[in-house]
Parts: structure tokens; C-alpha cells; sequence
């Protein structure tokens, strides 16, 4: 050995040779370690990257322990105190590293003495390479338990993907609601579009897509309709009504003819035409003016709402009286109610448009909380769909859809007339329709074989030879639906008018069926 | 920096120790351990505690060093009634060609090796004479002090029993003497071989492998070994953990009263520097302050009664400090 450094820089040489062993081996312990942390913890709790937390610990830990193997290397001094102590040297090496710098009257000597230990020495002893067989097995244990940690199901996947699903499904009820939004800004002129609408469906977009789950996102939807529904003017429909009474008079005279068929056109169309009307009141005969007089003085009577009551019979008690300026002005202000009644109406559309929206995320929440609820995860279990319940209508058709999940099919048919409407379907799944015929009010009415709720939906009892279809009387098949309405409406959270609607609606179909 | 050349060869020292240890070996049957503690004491300059009962060969041991070494020697036999003039000499009036006049006596201790015999026999106050003489090296008689030769070398002994009528050194009087050795009595094969050589017609004559001069500059080498920082502050840690105060061992908490002095340091270290040389080292190993804590610190550590009642010594207590003062911890 030439001198005290090539000592040091042998003795560092096989420190790093035997440490980076070592290191290495802690290295993979701490990634295993790490590993089986992670696999266990989400054993326990639901970690959304659970793979992903393991693959990035596993360079931190190796970074970790190359970091740690840098900053502990050992120092000149520390290796030839560990020398001297590993190879019995008896501090030579460290005494003659120590007073290296020193010109004592033994300094010389020492230094001889320890350059001549060290040369009959293999300093390589001093740093053994090698493993501790406890430390191996460790890692080895810790590494087989992560890996079979790794492999084997994990309980909290089910929960995760219904997590997923939860999230999906709020983000499609956001998109829905989104998709609203647009379709109210697209269908209405900038200038229309109530701002209060888009705030309303932007904050419940925005619930929507935070809730903790669907349940909790389903719980901002009603609140949201509320709000819609309190921007709508209740005395929209009274205006639409006197509005219609209003061109029905006018079709039957000569002056307002032109105006009514305007008025069935729009109501803004019709507030053109009675201002028109109003300024050319001067122009009509004195039998026109009385005509015109007779129709508002009638629709006046009709009108449903006060204000324009009183504009219409403002009018037609001026043009009866000759006063046509006064006519003209009281005309003038029933153009701006039909031109209020414009924007109502246009604002109601909104509204309409926008908890339809509203609705149809709540039912992409539903759906999803149901399954949740069911802890079917992303399948969906089969269930009897609703279904489809028939319009009423005056002409005697009527037509429904039902909607239902699962599998299976619905048919149904409706029957119109006198104000009843036919019943949908019911099936499992998809959907039933029904169509209306007319019948007589005093015809009994009967379905064929529709189940009925509550009862066997899928295997209809198979007929006999020559046997008919089975008929079930209409008035127990309304009976059942309406009871399996109700009960669904009160279990759902849907606005009370809307299960008010739905209460009406049977109620209607039962004073209806109560005359057959 | 120039160099600074020791007055005898490192290797040297070494072959001296070890050649004086041979020739008393031819005397001295067994004693290894004493024999290289009286060596290293004689070395490191200082005075050295034998404690064994009588007839243990401490005697031969001091005379057989004052022939090897080709240095005079005295014995002094400690009794109740041994007064200081005793020992340091007085001054005596003598007439000479008819005129009186006092002339100085030199006493016994103006010897380069004295067998101060039974030590704790003398009454204090010649235990004091002598004490001083062995820390200041001089002796003062009258108004006049006088430097005792040197080397100066006194080897105490003690009687472990029959301690009645003795006065015990006080503690800072043994902390004066650099080693306290047990003289453990001979095995069954060493009485034999004692008695081979004591009883035959000729006793062996030992000569002499140095004098005054080698042992002088034996002493001046011993001081140049150098010690290492981790190895110093380990005989620092040692001495710290002999202290009830300031150790962590409930073992010297409970039985030390006081612990090892700054002398005990000194000593430990300058006896580990002496030990290497003999060693053939250039160097302080943990090893010699191991080896060397026991004589060093024996009569430093001074216990409580309790220790007396659980039979606890003090050589027990330096075992447990050595063992339980980490070596690497203890460097830091």
C-alpha cells in the first residue's frame, strides 16, 4: 500500500461495493413494502389509484434509498475507524489518517507501521459484500404478500366501478342539463333568454356534477324545478285563454277578421294586427265599429284575466260610444298585454324546455341511484316498466309510451273518445304504446289481457284452443295503474305539481270511466 | 515543521520492556499482569498501589527491579510509630574539627525504587511525607528542599486484611499513586515453581538490561505516542461513566459514590500510551485503555457503603463501565 489515500480510496471502493447491495435489497423491501401498503389499505378504503399510488412509490422508493445510500456514505475518518475495528488493527489506521498532516517524532513511524498492517491486511474484509439472511426473507415475505395481495380480488372493486358508474352518470345528468341550456339559448334570441333560467340550470348543473353521489345530486333537481316553476306567470294560461276567446269573436267580424287570424298566429302577430286595427278604427263603418265593438264587448265577458278585461271592455265601450281615440288608446294597451302575453308564453316555453332537462337528468340519476340502491352495480335489474299511459284528447286519439328497464316488452292500447284516453302497455322493459279509438261514453270498455301491475307480467297464462283473449274491465285496469302511479310518484322526487298533474290526470280518467 | 527526533528509538522502548519483563520473569514466578503493570508504571513516571497479603514476592519484585535496572532501591517498613524524619531524612548535629554544626541526613526515600511496606501502618502524618515526596518529587527538611533522585519509582504495598490499627489512605492520597495492583496469590503450578527456584542452592541473579538514563528517556518516548480523537474521547467517556452524576448505569449510581478523578484520565491515557509501546505499537488502541482501566482506576472509583454490603467492588463496576461504553458511540 502505497500511502494512507490509497488505503481510504480502497476501504470506500469496498464500502460502496458492499452497501449498494444492501441498499439495493432496502430498496426493494421499501417498493415492496410500499406495494403491500397500498394493496392493503385499499382492502380497506376505496382508493380510485390504487395501481397508480403503487407504481409511482416504488421509483420514489428507490430514489428514497439511492438518496439515503449518497448522504450516509461514509466518510476517510469513519472508513478507517471501521477498519480498524473490523480487521483488528487497533487504530492504527485511524490514528495515522487523524495526524496524516502531523510531523510528530512518531508520526513517521506510525503512518510505516500502519501502511505495513494495511499491506498484510485485505482491506476488502472490512466491508464484506454480502446480504443478512434476516433482511432477505423479510423482503422476500413482504414482497410475496404484496404480490398476492395484488392478485387476488379486491372487495372494494365493486364499490370503486359503482363509484365510476355513480360519476358517469352524474356527468351525463350534468351533460343533459347542459344540453338544456343550449337548446334554451339556441331556440331564443339572445335578447329572450332569461337569465335567471340559465343561472338556475347552471347551478344545478353545477350540484349536479358535485353531489357526493346521484341521491345527492337527484336532491338538487327539485329545488331547481321550484325555482323554474316560480318564474312562470301564473296568469299566463288566463291570457292565453282570453287571448283565444279574443280572436275567436274577431274571426266573426269584418274589421277583425285579419286581426284573429293574426292572434291564432301568435299573440306578438296579434298585437301588430290590433294596433293596426286601432289605428285604422277611423277607416270601418259605423256597423264595423259596432261589430267590433259587440266582439270585444263578448270577449271582454270571456276574458279570464282582469287586465285585459278591462282593456277589452275599455274599447268596446269607447267604439260604442264613438269615441275612437279612446278605443284606439285602450287597443293600443291590449296589444301590449298580447305582446306581454308574448314574452310570458316565450318565457314559459323556457321553462318548460328547461325542466324537461331537469327531468331528464333526474331520470339518468335515478336509474343510477336505483342501482346503487340495489347494489347491482352497472347491470341493471330487471323491473317492471311503467306503462305507457294514454292521452285524452278531444278527437278521440290518444297515444302513449311507457318506458321500463330490464327485458321484456309492453304492448297496450288506449281508447278515445268522450275524453278517455287509452292505457299503455306494461312490460319489464322497453316500451309500451298506445293508440285510441273512438267509443262511445256509454260503452264498456275492456283491455285484452294487460296484466296488471303487481301481478305476473311475463308469462301470460297461455290460451286454451279456442279460447278468446281474456278481457280485464278498463275501470279495475285504470284502478291499478293509478294506484302504481301514486305510489311511484310519492316515492319519487318529483315536484308536487307534478304529482298533483299525475293525481288530476287519474282523477279525470276516473270521472271519465265513471259514465260507462 | 522540523521534526522533533525522540531521544530513544519507539522500537526500542519496546525491546527494553520487553527484555526487563523477561529478566524479572527469571526471578518472578507468574505475576504476569503485575509485572507489566509495575513496568508500566515505572515507565509512565509514576507510583504504583500493591495490594495482596504478605509474602506474595513484592518485595523480590522491587529489588529485582532496582537489579535490572541497575537502579538503587530502599525499603521502608510502615509502622504506627514510623515518624516523617523516618523516611525523608533529618538533620543531625555533627562536630568536625571541633566546630558543631547540623548536617542533613538523607532518609531512605532518596533511593531510585522504594518499597514503602504496609503503608497504611504509618500514621497519617508520615503517610503525608510521603505522599508529598511522590508528588512533588522533592522532600523539604527544615527550610531546605531537596529533590530526590530520579527516576523516582515507590511501589506501596497494602495488607487487603488485618486492618486493625491501620490508617486507610485517604482518597486523595491513593489518587496519587498512578497504579493500584492486586498481587492475586500464586496458582498451585507457580507455588511449585516458586519453590524450585527459592530453595535451591543458588538464587538467580538477574543483570541488568538498562539504567536510569533509558528508563528516563523511555519516559519522555512513552509521552510521544499519539492517541486518536475517537480513542481519547473514549477514555474521556469511561472516565465520565464512573460518575454517578453523569452516567447512565444504574450500577455505578447506586454503589459509586465518587468517580474517577482528572488524574484517573491522565493516567488511563498515559498508561495506555505506555502499554502500546510495549505492544510494539506507535499508537493507543482501545485495547490498552481497556487493559489498563482496571489498575488505573480501581482506586478512583470509591464506593458506597452499599456496595461494601452487596459485596460489589470496584473492579466489577469498571467491567460493567467497559462493557457498557460503546466504543463507536463513545467516538462519535
Amino acid at each position: 500500500m502505497s500511502s494512507l489515500d490509497g488505503v481510504v480510496s480502497e476501504l470506500r471502493w469496498s464500502a460502496v461495493r458492499s452497501s449498494a447491495l444492501s441498499y439495493l435489497l432496502h430498496a426493494v423491501l421499501a417498493a415492496a413494502a410500499w406495494i403491500l401498503a397500498v394493496v392493503i389499505a385499499a382492502r380497506f378504503f376505496p382508493l380510485e389509484h390504487a395501481p397508480r399510488f403503487e407504481a409511482i412509490g416504488v421509483p420514489i422508493a428507490f430514489v428514497a434509498v439511492a438518496v439515503a445510500w449518497i448522504a450516509v456514505r461514509p466518510g476517510s475518518m469513519k472508513l478507517m475507524r471501521t477498519a480498524d475495528v473490523r480487521l483488528g488493527l487497533k487504530e492504527r489506521l485511524s490514528t495515522a489518517w487523524e495526524r496524516r498532516g502531523q510531523d510528530g517524532p512518531m508520526d513517521a513511524v506510525l503512518r510505516q507501521d500502519a501502511l505495513e498492517k494495511a499491506a498484510r491486511t485485505r482491506l476488502a474484509a472490512a466491508y464484506p459484500v454480502g446480504l443478512r439472511p434476516g433482511e432477505v426473507w423479510l423482503t422476500l415475505a413482504v414482497a410475496v404478500a404484496a404480490v398476492g395481495l395484488v392478485l387476488l380480488p379486491n372487495p372494494m372493486d365493486q364499490l370503486l366501478a359503482q363509484r365510476r358508474d355513480d360519476r358517469a352518470a352524474q356527468a351525463q345528468a350534468a351533460e343533459t342539463v347542459a344540453a338544456a341550456q343550449k337548446k334554451i339559448a339556441a331556440a331564443s334570441p339572445a335578447a329572450q333568454v332569461d337569465p335567471q333560467i340559465q343561472k338556475i340550470l347552471q347551478d344545478a348543473r353545477a350540484r349536479i356534477a358535485s353531489a357526493p353521489d346521484p341521491r345527492a345530486a337527484l336532491q338538487n333537481i327539485t329545488p331547481a324545478e321550484q325555482k323554474l316553476l316560480q318564474l312562470s306567470d301564473p296568469q299566463t294560461p288566463a291570457r292565453a285563454s282570453t287571448a283565444q276567446n279574443l280572436a275567436n269573436n274577431l274571426s266573426a267580424t269584418n274589421g277583425g277578421r285579419a286581426a284573429s287570424q293574426a292572434l291564432n298566429a301568435s299573440p306578438s302577430q296579434g298585437a301588430r294586427a290590433i294596433r293596426d286595427l286601432a289605428s285604422q278604427l277611423q277607416n270601418l263603418s259605423p256597423q264595423d265599429r259596432a261589430q267590433l265593438a259587440q266582439a270585444l264587448a263578448t270577449a271582454a265577458q270571456q276574458a279570464k284575466d282582469p287586465e285585459m278585461a278591462a282593456s277589452l271592455q275599455q274599447a268596446s265601450s269607447a267604439l260604442a260610444s264613438g269615441d275612437v281615440s279612446a278605443a284606439a288608446t285602450s287597443m293600443d294597451a291590449l296589444a301590449g298585454q298580447l305582446d306581454s302575453l308574448q314574452q310570458q308564453e316565450s318565457n314559459d316555453q323556457q321553462i318548460a324546455a328547461a325542466i324537461n332537462g331537469l327531468e331528464a337528468a333526474r331520470q339518468q340519476l335515478a336509474s343510477q341511484a336505483d342501482r346503487d340502491a340495489a347494489g347491482a352495480g352497472a347491470s341493471a335489474s330487471p323491473s317492471a316498466g311503467a306503462g305507457g299511459s294514454a292521452g285524452s284528447g278531444a278527437g278521440g286519439s290518444g297515444n302513449g309510451t311507457g318506458n321500463g328497464t330490464g327485458s321484456g316488452n309492453g304492448s297496450g292500447t288506449g281508447n278515445g273518445g268522450g275524453g278517455s284516453g287509452g292505457t299503455g302497455g306494461q312490460g319489464s322493459s322497453g316500451s309500451g304504446a298506445g293508440q285510441g279509438t273512438g267509443a262511445q261514453s256509454t260503452e264498456r270498455v275492456y283491455v285484452p289481457a294487460a296484466p296488471i301491475p303487481g301481478q305476473s307480467e311475463n308469462d301470460p297464462a297461455p290460451l286454451a284452443p279456442g279460447q278468446d283473449v281474456p278481457l280485464t274491465p278498463y275501470d279495475q285496469v285504470i284502478q291499478a295503474y293509478e294506484q302504481v302511479a301514486l305510489d311511484a310518484a310519492d316515492q319519487s322526487l318529483i315536484p308536487g305539481s307534478e304529482r298533483d298533474l299525475v293525481r288530476s290526470y287519474f282523477s279525470s280518467l276516473g270521472e271519465q270511466g265513471g259514465g260507462r | 515543521m522540523i521534526a522533533e527526533e525522540p531521544r530513544l528509538d519507539p522500537g526500542r522502548v519496546t525491546e527494553l520492556a520487553q527484555s526487563l519483563e523477561t529478566e524479572l520473569a527469571r526471578l518472578i514466578v507468574g505475576q504476569k499482569a503485575l509485572v507489566r503493570d509495575t513496568v508500566i508504571t515505572l515507565i509512565a513516571g509514576g507510583h504504583m498501589l500493591l495490594e495482596g497479603v504478605p509474602g506474595l514476592g513484592k518485595t523480590v519484585l522491587v529489588r529485582s527491579l532496582g537489579q535490572a535496572l541497575k537502579l538503587t532501591f530502599a525499603r521502608i517498613q510502615f509502622t504506627p510509630d514510623l515518624m516523617p524524619a523516618d523516611i525523608v531524612g533529618t538533620n543531625i548535629i555533627r562536630e568536625e574539627r571541633g566546630r558543631r554544626e547540623f548536617q542533613y541526613q538523607a532518609g531512605p526515600l532518596f533511593a531510585n525504587l522504594v518499597l514503602a511496606d504496609e503503608v497504611n501502618r504509618a500514621t497519617p502524618k508520615t503517610q503525608s511525607a510521603l505522599l508529598e515526596a511522590m508528588q512533588e518529587r522533592t522532600v523539604t527538611v527544615g527550610t531546605e528542599t531537596r529533590a530526590l533522585p530520579v527516576p523516582f519509582f515507590v511501589l506501596a504495598t497494602q495488607n487487603p486484611i488485618e486492618l486493625e490499627g491501620t490508617y486507610p489512605l485517604p482518597e486523595a492520597q491513593l489518587d496519587r499513586f498512578f497504579f493500584k495492583s492486586l498481587v492475586p496469590f500464586p496458582s498451585e503450578e507457580e507455588l511449585l515453581e516458586i519453590a524450585r527456584r527459592t530453595t535451591g542452592r543458588a538464587t538467580p541473579q538477574l543483570k541488568a538490561v538498562a539504567d536510569d538514563k533509558a528508563i528516563l528517556a523511555a519516559q519522555e518516548v512513552a509521552r510521544e505516542v499519539p492517541i486518536a480523537e475517537h480513542v481519547l474521547a473514549y477514555a474521556g467517556k469511561l472516565i465520565m461513566a464512573t460518575h454517578p452524576q453523569r452516567t447512565e448505569l444504574e450500577t455505578v449510581r447506586r454503589y459509586v459514590r465518587f468517580g474517577a478523578s482528572p488524574r484517573g484520565l491522565q493516567a488511563l491515557v498515559l498508561a495506555g500510551k505506555v502499554r502500546a509501546l510495549l505492544e510494539g505499537r506507535y499508537n493507543v488502541a482501545f485495547d490498552d485503555l481497556v487493559a489498563v482501566a482496571h489498575p488505573a482506576l480501581r482506586h478512583r472509583v470509591f464506593l458506597q457503603f452499599e456496595a461494601e454490603a452487596d459485596d460489589v467492588t470496584a473492579d466489577q463496576l469498571i467491567d460493567e463501565v467497559v462493557e457498557k461504553t460503546d466504543k463507536a458511540k463513545a467516538a462519535g
